[in-house]
């Protein structure tokens, strides 16, 4: 390092403070965040590798190393694997049926009727209430005294009442139906304002020119959601392959296994049947498999980026 | 006037249809909740109440632990929300009003943490939790909260932080304004709108959350609301009335915040996923 010169020195002064200050400034507002996203986030996933590698039971006892073993045993055992069928299926479920009410939804409130600005806010109710709400609300409608069954039967679509969660089949649909009703208001009021964001001259100089709504559809509104669909595709995959509580609460995973999808074999490996480890090595195989995932979203369906963000 | 009609009678029958299948499930459950026990068994449904009582929330409030997790939620979401608000609108501040190299990366960052899925901390946060000696105390739940919250608040607020006219600062920094100054007295008023969401999005956020205060909170007494609630469910005699008692008065709160601020949340929400 070069002996600071007196004019080196001064150039210190009267520039680094500028230059950096600024810097440092910014920094300082984001960092409480930052850390605070490290110490709860980043920590626990190093953490959460460590685990894994060990044969904790229980939390609070300690473990040994024992290298690879958890993960072998998940690799084994068929467990995880359904599970994340279940978990794919689940996701694409979820995707397509959110995907639809969230179009026809968002079409519906873009018009302009009595009453649009309230509907358009109280639309996202099903979203902000708590799922134990929602779980309570369905499993009564849904109850063999329930509203549901009193329809069914009394229109002669059924003879008798069904029980939607005691077959795997119905039990699956059943909670990816109630977790589209609780999320496709969200997806519409995101599709609506970027709907609203699409030029009304596109469409009056399409109409000039002939085009059906159909066509309009596909040429005019479908490309300029893509920035928003494909947000919504990654981000919105992410979010449902998370939810575990409407599941547990509705199914707890069953019946004999069939609504258990990889959160819900997480949280019962390590908190139902003890296998902490293993349950942090499934964790870890399953942060793998969505960052691969990711990757791959990002690399086939990034949308020709505009760049002109900022 | 026919071309109009012909318009209006299916968009008519689409909002019906549309509202019947958000709203009605609502009104389903609150008017069951002041049924008598009888009506809400019986065979035919009824549509409007042909008896009231409040029995069901007298039994809630009065004879169960329920008032225990209220307070509960209550402690979570409100610390939850005066964490969540301070971080959120500093790192906000930062990121959309100051320009210094890495923000971009760190705005980046912020999103990742915001679509992460929560449930592969479940098992690592729980041990640091019990490491740390906070299994079993409402401050675990507060913290993991705030983790949950505050990625989409920083989010929230961009709709809001980045309309504010930069001459404005720019102004008050001239009149001698500290930055501190210009953030109390001339941000956050401006940004009050999206303040308030984000302070209501954490309280809503932390007013949810189920799986962690699950593994989390050990004993009744630190149960929150949803927790407390789902013991309920598990009850080997479903109690209907109660149960659609307690899902009332769960979402009421959330209701009422909602009510306040409905517009201005829904714009934050959408705002920032349309840049």
């Amino acid at each position: 390092m070069p002996s600071p010169t007196v004019a080196n020195v001064r150039r210190r002064v009267v520039r680094w403070p500028r230059v950096s200050s600024a810097t440092l400034i910014g920094y300082a507002f984001v960092m409480p965040l930052m850390l605070w996203l490290a110490a709860t986030i980043l920590y626990p996933l190093v953490a959460s590798v460590a685990l894994s590698l060990q044969n904790i039971k229980i939390i609070g006892s300690t473990g040994e190393y024992v290298g690879l073993e958890n993960y072998s045993r998940i690799l084994e055992s068929p467990r995880f694997g359904e599970a994340l069928q279940r978990s794919a299926i689940w996701v694409v479920g979820n995707a397509v049926v959110q995907t639809v009410l969230a179009f026809a939804a968002a079409l519906t409130l873009k018009q302009r009727f009595v009453g649009n600005r309230l509907a358009r806010i109280w639309i996202i109710l099903s979203w902000i209430v708590p799922t134990v709400v929602v779980v309570i609300i369905w499993r009564w409608l849904l109850s063999a005294s329930g509203i549901v069954n009193y329809a069914l039967v009394n229109l002669g679509i059924s003879s008798k009442p069904i029980g939607f969660f005691s077959t795997g089949d119905t039990a699956f649909a059943s909670v990816i139906l109630i977790n589209s009703w609780r999320w496709f208001p969200f997806n519409a009021v995101i599709f609506l304002a970027a709907l609203q964001r699409i030029p009304q001259e596109l469409y009056e100089a399409a109409s000039v020119d002939g085009a059906t709504t159909v066509r309009k559809f596909f040429h005019i509104t479908l490309p300029s959601l893509r920035p928003v669909l494909f947000v919504m595709g990654l981000i919105g995959t992410l979010m449902s392959f998370n939810v575990f509580d409407v599941i547990w609460l509705l199914t707890g995973g069953g019946p004999s296994g069939a609504t258990t999808t990889l959160p819900v074999l997480i949280y019962e490996t390590a908190f139902k049947r003890y296998r902490l480890s293993q349950a942090a090595a499934m964790s870890v195989t399953t942060g793998v498999i969505l960052l691969i995932f990711a990757a791959l979203f990002l690399r086939f369906l990034s949308p020709p980026s505009d760049t002109d963000e900022e | 006037m026919a071309h109009r009609l012909r318009h209006a009678v299916p968009l008519g029958f689409a909002v019906l249809i549309l509202m019947t299948v958000v709203i009605a499930p609502f009104y389903w459950i609150f008017s069951a909740s002041v049924k008598a026990p009888q009506e809400i068994i019986a065979r035919k449904p009824t549509l409007f109440p042909q008896s009231f009582t409040l029995e069901h929330y007298d039994k809630l409030l009065g004879h169960s632990n329920f008032p225990t997790y209220l307070q509960n939620s209550l402690v979570v979401a409100f610390g939850t929300m005066v964490i969540t608000v301070f971080l959120s609108t500093l790192a906000a501040y930062g990121l959309y009003r100051l320009r210094f190299p890495g923000r971009n990366l760190l705005f980046r960052v912020i999103l990742i943490t915001y679509a992460f899925p929560g449930v592969l901390l479940l098992v690592p946060l729980y041990d640091m939790m019990s490491t740390l000696g906070l299994v079993d105390r409402l401050v675990a739940l507060v913290i993991v909260d705030v983790t949950l919250a505050a990625p989409f608040a920083v989010w929230m607020l961009q709709a809001f932080f980045r309309t504010i006219p930069q001459e404005l600062e720019e102004a008050a920094a001239l009149d001698g304004a500290s930055r501190l100054g210009i953030i109390v007295r001339i941000m956050l008023p401006l940004a009050a709108p999206g303040v308030a969401s984000i302070a209501i999005f954490a309280f809503i956020t932390s007013w949810t959350e189920y799986i962690f205060a699950s593994i989390l909170i050990i004993s009744d007494a630190n149960r929150t609301v949803p927790v407390g609630l789902a013991g309920i469910i598990g009850q080997y005699q479903v109690d209907w009335g109660l149960l659609l008692a307690g899902a009332t008065v769960t979402a009421l709160p959330v209701l009422v915040l909602f009510g306040l601020v409905g517009r201005n949340f829904v714009e934050g929400l959408t705002a920032g996923a349309i840049q």
